[in-house]
C-alpha cells in the first residue's frame, strides 16, 4: 500500500472522537480544485474490541439481561464472554461518492482501510473511476462503537 | 413445469465475505446451481466482474444482480437492481420509501433474515423497522441457512405464512449467506418455474411478482388443483440439487395451511377442497417423516384462487 501511496498529495484530513453507542453517520465533501487520475480515501479507528479490562461483571450482566429480554437466550458465562470478545465489535463502514454517484462503500471491518481508485481498478467494494474530479463525499456511517473515546482519522490524497 | 435452482443470498470479497468473485462464480457452477445472485453489502462494486467473467467464460450459469442493503435497522435483499440507490436517510417508521426507491429502478426488494440477532451484537441484522404498508415488500427471506432453525427461520416463516394468508401477495426466498464455502447440500435453495425464451432475471420477477417461487432443500411440491372435481393432488418434481437423501422409506407428507386450519395428507392423497373449506388462499408443505421443522422438505409455491 505505500508504495500505492507514494507521491500522492493529501488534499484533506480530518479526526473525531466517538462516544460510545453512538448510531449515525459523519459526513465529509471535499470539492476537488482540478481533475486527478487517483484518489485513496484512508479511514482508521482504534479501540475496536473489547479488551480484558473492559469485561466487568456490570458488562456481562447487561449482556445478559439483552440477550434474555430482547432475544429470549440464556447463555452461559462462557458464552456470553465469547460474544463479548469474538462477536462484539466497533462497526463502521465507510461510503464514498461523487458528484452523487456511488463509487464505493467499504463494508469488512477494517481498522485500518483504503478506498482507492485508478481508472483501471480500485479497492475491493469500490468502482474504477475513468477520472476524479467534482465533489468528493465520504461518509462514515458508524453503526456500532463499543468504548468511549474512540478515535478515528480520514485522509483523502490525490494524484 | 420445470423448476430452476436459484441462490439468492452471496457475499463476495467486495464486501464482507472470504470469496472472490471468480470464485463465487466457479462454486456454483460447481454445485449446479442455474442462477445465483450476488448481494454484497452495501455495494455494486462486483457487478462488472461478475459480468466479465460470464462474458469471457461463457458460463452455464446466470447471474441476479442485486445488493443487500444493510441499514441500521434490518436488511433489505434487493434482486434485478443495477445501480446504487442510497439508503443512508431511511426513516426506521416509514421503511416503505427505501422499497419504492429500489422499485423505481425497476429491481425487486424484500426483507432478509428478519429475525436475525441484532444489536448490541450486529446492529441492523434484525429487521427492526416499522411496515404500514405490506405490499410494498415483494419477498421474505424466509430461510437463511446460516441462522439458526428454530428461533430465526421458524419466526421468519410464520411472520411469512401469516402476511400470506391474510391475502398480501408476498413472495418468498431462501438463500445462503454465503460468506465462505459453506457446503449447500441439504440446505435450502429458492425454485422458480422455467420459463421460454425468458432469462433468470426475468423469471425471477415472474416467480416473484406472481408468488411463484418455492423453497426446497430437495424436490418441488408441485400441487395440482382439479376445478371440476374440486380436489388437490400433489407431486414430486426432482430438481438435482446434490446432496439431498431421502430417507429409505420416506413417508412423505403435505401440510396445507389455511387462515383457518392445518391439515396433514399423505402426498399420495387427492384432497377435497370442500372439506378444507374452500380456502382462499392455501400454502403448502412438503415433510419427510413427521411434521417438524426439522423434517420440512420444501414450502411449496402459494396456491390461491382454487
Amino acid at each position: 500500500m505505500e508504495k500505492l501511496l507514494e507521491n500522492m498529495k493529501t488534499v484533506y484530513q480530518a479526526e473525531g472522537i466517538l462516544q460510545k453507542n453512538f448510531v449515525g453517520q459523519i459526513s465529509y465533501t471535499v470539492c476537488l480544485e482540478q481533475k486527478y487520475e487517483e484518489l485513496d480515501i484512508e479511514f482508521s479507528y482504534d479501540k475496536q474490541r473489547y479488551t480484558k479490562e473492559d469485561i466487568t461483571p456490570e458488562l456481562l450482566e447487561e449482556l445478559r439481561s439483552v440477550c434474555r429480554e430482547k432475544y429470549d437466550l440464556e447463555l452461559s458465562d462462557e458464552e456470553i464472554e465469547n460474544l463479548a470478545y469474538k462477536i462484539m465489535k466497533t462497526e463502521i463502514h465507510t461510503l464514498a461518492s461523487l458528484n452523487d454517484t456511488f463509487i464505493g462503500c467499504v463494508h469488512r471491518q477494517l481498522p485500518v482501510r483504503h478506498m482507492h481508485f485508478t481508472p483501471q481498478w480500485a479497492t475491493e467494494g469500490c468502482i474504477p473511476q475513468s477520472s476524479v474530479e467534482g465533489v468528493l463525499k465520504i461518509t462514515v456511517l458508524v453503526f456500532h462503537v463499543l468504548l468511549d473515546q474512540t478515535h478515528y482519522t480520514l485522509k483523502v490524497s490525490v494524484r | 413445469m420445470k423448476y430452476k435452482r436459484f441462490e439468492l443470498h452471496n457475499h463476495t470479497t467486495e464486501s464482507d465475505a472470504s470469496i472472490t468473485c471468480p470464485q463465487l462464480v466457479e462454486y456454483m457452477i460447481k454445485d449446479h446451481a442455474d442462477a445465483f445472485a450476488i448481494t454484497d453489502h452495501n455495494t455494486i462494486s462486483g457487478h462488472e466482474k461478475i459480468q466479465k467473467i460470464l462474458r469471457d467464460t461463457k458460463a452455464p450459469i446466470s447471474c441476479i444482480y442485486g445488493m443487500e442493503y444493510t441499514t441500521y435497522y434490518g436488511h433489505l435483499l434487493c434482486f434485478n437492481l443495477h445501480e446504487y440507490v442510497p439508503w443512508e436517510n431511511i426513516d426506521p417508521g416509514k421503511p416503505e420509501l427505501l422499497f419504492s426507491a429500489v422499485h423505481e429502478k425497476g429491481a425487486l426488494a424484500g426483507i432478509a433474515h428478519p429475525f436475525s440477532y441484532g444489536a448490541p451484537f450486529a446492529r441492523g441484522c434484525r429487521f427492526e423497522m416499522k411496515i404500514n404498508d405490506y405490499s410494498a415488500v415483494d419477498f421474505i427471506e424466509i430461510f437463511n441457512n446460516a441462522e439458526p432453525l428454530h428461533e430465526v427461520n421458524e419466526k421468519g416463516l410464520f411472520m411469512w405464512e401469516s402476511l400470506v394468508l391474510k391475502g398480501y401477495k408476498i413472495a418468498m426466498s431462501s438463500g445462503m449467506d454465503l460468506h465462505s464455502f459453506t457446503p449447500m447440500t441439504d440446505q435450502f435453495a429458492t425454485f422458480v418455474p422455467a420459463l421460454d425464451g425468458k432469462t433468470a432475471e426475468e423469471e425471477l420477477e415472474y416467480a416473484i411478482r406472481n408468488q411463484k417461487t418455492c423453497i426446497s432443500r430437495g424436490p418441488v411440491l408441485k400441487c395440482m388443483p382439479d376445478k371440476t372435481n374440486g380436489t388437490l393432488s400433489f407431486s414430486l418434481e426432482e430438481t438435482g440439487k446434490p446432496g439431498f437423501s431421502p430417507r429409505k422409506s420416506p413417508s412423505w407428507l403435505v401440510s396445507l395451511k389455511s387462515e383457518k386450519d392445518t391439515t396433514v395428507h399423505s402426498l399420495h392423497d387427492t384432497v377435497s377442497l370442500e372439506q378444507l373449506g374452500n380456502p382462499k388462499v392455501l400454502i403448502p408443505k412438503l415433510y419427510q417423516g413427521d411434521t417438524s421443522l426439522e423434517n420440512l422438505v420444501c414450502v411449496g409455491s402459494v396456491l390461491e384462487n382454487l
